[in-house]
């Protein structure tokens, strides 16, 4: 029995006394993702193995909580020595006893690896995930016995109850905790000391105590970790408000579905009982204090406060109009106080180390930590806590390790189906109750489930309607009626069926609900709705009228998520399987429906298509390019002569300025729809950036010419060597033809704009690339230097090396994994010894008329951009200089036509070209733009795809259906019906060995061996079948 | 008698006799209390597996309490079912973790695999398929449960695996 302060001291010492004999703590984490992983059988192994060893007696094994890191679990945390071990075996347990625990030799391979840095850490406190986070409500979690009440007293455990019920008056312990500034972690946030005080102030002779541990928000796992790690810093929370407020009764709500919770819970109720810390006379004082546990039975609505109590009466969980207020009218009538799991847990040391130190961390308004599960798209899920003021930025990527597969951030919601989403603008706002309300969200109980650009909102908040709608407990119209018509609406929109009005309506009925449903359930329904509405409203707007889903989610939408993320929406499922039965010519020609450009495409394309490949959750994406790449090569080696179908000539008669991607495209489909095609090129040959923009050893001319050939069958006139004002006028132009399309791309280098940058050897990227396409003679420097981390950068940089540079350096001012190159290419130039580094921008390039030096900074990373991405600082005094005698900047372009003046056209603040959403039309009647003149730089599968829209618009503007000549249609083989795919990663294509290829322009990439691209396509999941 | 043992309990061990005095022995030890009555249902269901009309009656007898009471107390709650569950019950989590993970092709793929739908027991009474709400498990979704055990991390392409290592 502990009833005196000599016996709680007693415990504590003795424990104390027990764990300095010991040598070495090994905590073996319990928590619940561990028990999945068997840890069970890891604690068994090391009791044996330290058996074997004579080690029992000087190891102390602990069964703790969840210390947070889910993914990395089973886990091993072994003190004083701080090291932490991750995804741990039987055979490893036997390892770590000998050699860590026995010799002294941490192994290191079980530690924590860090891909990112691309090392392993076997410190705790090296660990990003850990080491940016603060412990405080959670700090037993994983270094303590769960189930040991000897274990909580020897970490002060009981102590503030003591000095509570001993030392302190009810109103004292009030006072101490409204002084802290405690608020409500369920998600209201309401003071806790005003709560208490509330109920305190009520009279009556039955009080009641209630924990809420229903934790029904998906995504919200915090409570639960807290129950199950530490379950006496709850009961001890729950007895010093009891004694607070005046309680004998405490009732702790858990959901059915956390029976571990329950069954902890329990053992710890009991071991406090027998032990006298609950029950009669607590610490010999008149304060009586026992627990109840009562289980839910799968109502989310019973996290509402009113209908909890209702639940616990055994009644139907329906809320109860407030006023009365629990703290006046309760559980049976009685004044009552309700609150979460971490509102109790974090009372115990707020008492102990006094509300000062409590108010220490967080912010003004919101004192303390907070505890966050985080989830979804992020790399490293699980429960963490930081102080309040925290920014969701630091949370999301150095705790979280940002984004899985490094796709890009897009959301983070949280308040689970009462909150609302933040997006990147967001990422720097500190996370605290009044900051995220003011940014349209709730803090919630703590649930923060991060998404990516694979997720479509607005299935996200039907999928919240959904919830909520089968969670509604019906009792009032608004909320039973209100969210059933919504959740309609949101269904037809995924699947295609939206209606103009349908996002007035849903704002409409939103609004409404909120303002009339009876609890909070109803009242924040619509939240996740209106959030999204807010943020993404486009993606809306796309869905109803243009049946889009442009995250590949909506399957109504789409034929598969690879065909809904090209551009030009090549039946990328559809060429693999004709691939795979040998159809290389049909194959060829589906692609050409969508895409005149195969050979070109399979070579330079960034393949979108290959981010949203399923495969990639299974084993590796598809090398769709690749396959693209291979089917082309087969063809044009082929004699026969291509026939396609020509439409009849109309008479009508459009021009084209630019022969590049995007004019080539809109003139291959209108010359092949019947009209008079003319393009007109002002350089010597046809391509434009493909021609002129990417290196040989990319894009070979021959194949180029080739498929440009191959285009111009269908009836388009190139004249090169014409510049529109200087050979021709534009004004002729419109005069003789029924239409224009504008596709002149940019060709004008941006500068970076520092001192230097018009000596001498400085060649900026595009214009260096054109002129060696050119054929024109250049001199290389022995040191080049490239500035950028796109395409064109990594393109100069081989380019310059296979031109005789001795050493070539790229400097890039983001991380790798930041570089908008395909990081293919990065690897290869890497290969090849060109020097790649990183967080490094130049501020001037030095000599006297010639580049002699370059003048550069290190940089690191401030906070957040609107891009999700975090801007780089210069950092002090760590600026350097290096003898280079070329630099090479090559940070992306602009457009600009001297034909056109502004007056006429309408161009954006960077010099691009506004066109009509719909048309693509320009200001000028009949006069259309695409591609990069519209875009700004961007790719050519796009400037491919704007070709072709302005096809189907132009024919519409000039009174045809816009159903333009694609070709035949190809009859597609039908996906089987398999139900374990066999894993295997990509076939690879040939590459040439990087000393084959530094000193030459032969294409690097050699393509497919025809087997090994049967085999690839055959990998093909066919998410097209139905 | 302890709640949290009746989920180890099995079923099929014990007589209908057995269940029955069970069954009264919880009732009394909750002293025949109203506000107990979600617990004793907890118990009625882990004895018999759902909760049909002649338990219901048999509960609301004892407790002195309308049957409608009992009825619209199981009705409110998504725990208790009034229809036999299959031998191994099958609950896909549909929480947003495991939602945004990939969650709905799970759910397409063992309906595909089982041949029922959400809310149906296959024929030879082996599987139950259900829709849960959020396990807790979510750093590791998407996840399913089938009874107590919770598979985490779950492919579509191992469905059929796993339910292979059930027998």
């Amino acid at each position: 029995m502990i009833k005196t302060f000599e016996e709680l001291n007693l415990v504590k010492f003795n424990r104390n006394k027990m764990l300095k004999r010991m040598d070495k703590i090994v905590n073996v984490c319990y928590g619940a993702g561990c028990i999945s992983g068997d840890c069970q059988s890891i604690h068994q192994t090391f009791i044996e193995a330290l058996a074997t060893f004579g080690l029992s007696d000087k190891v102390k094994l602990n069964q703790t909580g969840c210390i947070g890191a889910c993914d990395l679990g089973p886990s091993v945390y072994i003190q004083p020595d701080d090291v932490y071990y991750c995804r741990m075996t039987i055979e490893d347990v036997w390892r770590v006893v000998q050699e860590h625990l026995l010799d002294g030799k941490v192994v290191q391979n079980k530690c924590y690896f860090d891909q990112i840095e691309g090392a392993y850490y076997e410190h705790l406190k090296d660990i990003p995930f850990f080491n940016k986070q603060q412990k405080l409500v959670l700090k037993n979690c994983g270094v303590m016995d769960y189930n040991s009440l000897d274990a909580y007293i020897g970490n002060e455990g009981y102590h503030s109850l003591y000095n509570v019920v001993k030392e302190r008056s009810q109103s004292q312990v009030i006072e101490e905790i409204m002084a802290s500034g405690l608020r409500g972690r369920g998600g209201g946030g309401f003071p806790t000391g005003v709560k208490w005080g509330l109920c305190y102030g009520s009279v009556s002779d039955q009080k009641y105590m209630i924990c809420n541990a229903d934790e029904g928000d998906p995504g919200a796992f915090m409570d639960r970790c807290l129950l199950e790690g530490d379950p006496h810093a709850v009961i001890e929370g729950m007895a010093i408000g009891g004694y607070a407020i005046g309680a004998t009764k405490g009732v702790v709500y858990i959901r059915a579905e956390y029976p571990l919770a329950v069954e902890r819970l329990s053992a710890a109720i009991e071991q406090a009982r027998e032990d006298g810390l609950l029950g009669r006379r607590i610490f010999n004082s008149n304060f009586d204090f026992d627990i109840e546990i009562r289980i839910g039975a799968g109502a989310f609505v019973c996290g509402e406060e009113t209908a909890l109590m209702n639940s616990i009466e055994g009644k139907r969980g329906e809320p109860s109009q407030k006023p009365p207020y629990p703290t006046d009218e309760g559980l049976f009538g009685q004044p009552t106080v309700i609150n979460n799991v971490e509102t109790l847990a974090n009372v115990p040391m707020i008492i102990l180390n006094g509300a000062k130190w409590f108010s220490s961390f967080g912010t003004e308004k919101s004192k303390g930590s907070k505890v966050f599960a985080i989830a979804g798209a992020i790399r490293n899920a699980g429960v963490i806590e930081v102080p309040m003021g925290t920014s969701l930025g630091d949370i999301i990527f150095d705790i979280g390790g940002g984004i899985k597969n490094n796709k890009k951030f897009k959301a983070a919601q949280t308040g689970g189906p009462s909150g609302g989403c933040l997006t990147a603008e967001a990422l720097n706002t500190p996370v605290d109750f009044d900051s995220l309300k003011e940014k349209g969200t709730i803090m919630g109980s703590g649930g923060l489930i991060v998404m990516d650009e694979d997720n479509c909102m607005v299935d996200v908040a039907r999928f919240f309607m959904e919830f909520v709608q089968e969670e509604s407990c019906g009792k009032c119209v608004p909320c039973r009626l209100g969210t059933k018509r919504m959740l309609e609406i949101l269904e037809r929109i995924t699947v295609g069926l939206g209606e103009a009005g349908d996002i007035e309506k849903l704002i409409d009925l939103g609004e409404s609900i909120k303002k009339t449903a009876l609890c909070g359930l109803g009242q924040t329904a619509p939240n996740p709705v209106l959030s999204t509405i807010k943020y993404f409203r486009e993606e809306y707007e796309e869905h109803i009228n243009e049946h889009r889903c442009r995250a590949g989610v909506c399957t109504s939408l789409f034929n598969s998520p690879c065909q809904n993320a090209c551009p030009a929406g090549v039946n990328v499922p559809g060429y693999l399987a004709l691939v795979s039965e040998g159809r290389v010519k049909d194959a060829y020609n589906l692609i050409r429906r969508e895409n005149p450009f195969p050979g070109v495409c399979g070579r330079v394309c960034t393949h979108p298509c290959e981010e949203k490949c399923q495969r990639g959750m299974l084993d590796e994406a598809l090398a769709i390019a690749d396959v693209k790449r291979y089917i082309a090569d087969k063809v044009y080696e082929m004699k026969e002569p291509f026939r396609s179908i020509q439409f009849p000539p109309n008479g009508k008669k459009v021009a084209i300025i630019g022969a590049g991607p995007s004019g080539l495209t809109c003139g291959y489909y209108l010359a092949r729809t019947g009209y008079e095609v003319r393009i007109y090129e002002a350089l010597n040959e046809a391509g434009g950036i493909l021609r002129f923009g990417i290196p040989e050893y990319r894009l070979p001319k021959k194949m180029l010419k080739r498929e440009i050939d191959v285009l111009k069958q269908s009836g388009v006139t190139v004249f090169l060597n014409t510049g529109i004002g200087k050979d021709i006028e534009f004004h002729e132009i419109r005069e003789a033809n029924d239409a224009v399309f504008i596709a002149t791309g940019t060709q004008i280098s941006n500068k970076i704009g520092i001192a230097g940058e018009n000596l001498r050897g400085v060649y900026h990227g595009l214009d260096f690339l054109k002129d060696v396409n050119m054929g024109k003679a250049i001199r290389i420097g022995e040191r080049v230097a490239v500035i950028g981390g796109g395409s064109t950068a990594v393109d100069a940089a081989r380019t310059a090396l296979r031109l005789g540079a001795k050493e070539v350096h790229i400097f890039y001012r983001r991380m790798k994994k930041d570089m908008p190159a395909d990081h293919r290419e990065i690897q290869e130039a890497i290969d090849e010894g060109i020097q790649l580094h990183t967080l490094i921008t130049p501020i001037a390039i030095l000599g006297d008329n010639e580049v002699a030096r370059l003048k550069l900074i290190h940089l690191n990373q401030g906070s957040f951009d609107t891009s999700g991405r975090r801007r780089p600082r210069e950092e002090f005094a760590s600026d350097y200089t290096m003898e280079v005698d070329m630099v090479i900047p090559a940070v992306s372009q602009h457009g600009d036509l001297p034909f056109i003046s502004k007056d006429e056209i309408e161009v954006t603040d960077w010099g691009t070209f506004v066109v009509d959403a719909t048309s693509g039309m320009t200001k000028l009647e009949g006069v259309f733009a695409g591609g990069d003149v519209v875009r700004g730089p961007n790719t050519a599968i796009w400037a491919i795809a704007d070709g072709k829209k302005t096809a189907v618009e132009i024919d519409k503007y000039l009174g045809g259906s816009g159903e333009i000549n694609k070709g035949e249609e190809i009859d597609i083989p039908i996906a089987k019906d398999e139900d374990s795919p066999d894993e295997h990663i990509r076939f690879e294509r040939r590459m040439l060995e990087p000393c084959q290829r530094n000193d030459n322009f032969k294409e690097v990439s050699q393509g497919y061996h025809k087997l090994n691209a049967m085999a690839e396509a055959m990998r093909c999941l066919r998410c097209d079948r139905r | 008698m302890n709640l949290v043992d009746m989920h180890q309990c099995d079923c099929e061990k014990i007589t209908e006799n057995e269940k029955m005095r069970y069954l009264d022995q919880a009732m009394e030890d909750y002293g025949y209390k109203e506000s107990s009555l979600i617990q004793i249902l907890h118990v009625a269901q882990n004895l018999y597996g759902f909760l049909p009309l002649s338990i219901q009656e048999h509960i609301a007898e004892a407790m002195a309490l309308p049957l409608s009471r009992v009825s619209g107390v199981i009705s409110f709650y998504t725990l208790f079912s009034t229809e036999p569950k299959g031998k191994y019950v099958i609950k896909i989590c549909m929480g947003t973790a495991c939602y945004v993970r990939g969650g709905k092709k799970i759910i397409d793929r063992i309906q595909k695999i089982l041949g029922i739908k959400i809310g149906e027991t296959t024929e030879d009474k082996k599987y139950s398929l259900e829709l849960t709400r959020c396990i807790g498990a979510c750093g590791l979704a998407p996840t399913i449960a089938i009874n107590d055990k919770v598979f985490m991390q779950v492919n579509p392409d191992k469905i059929v695996d796993i339910l292979e290592s059930l027998n």
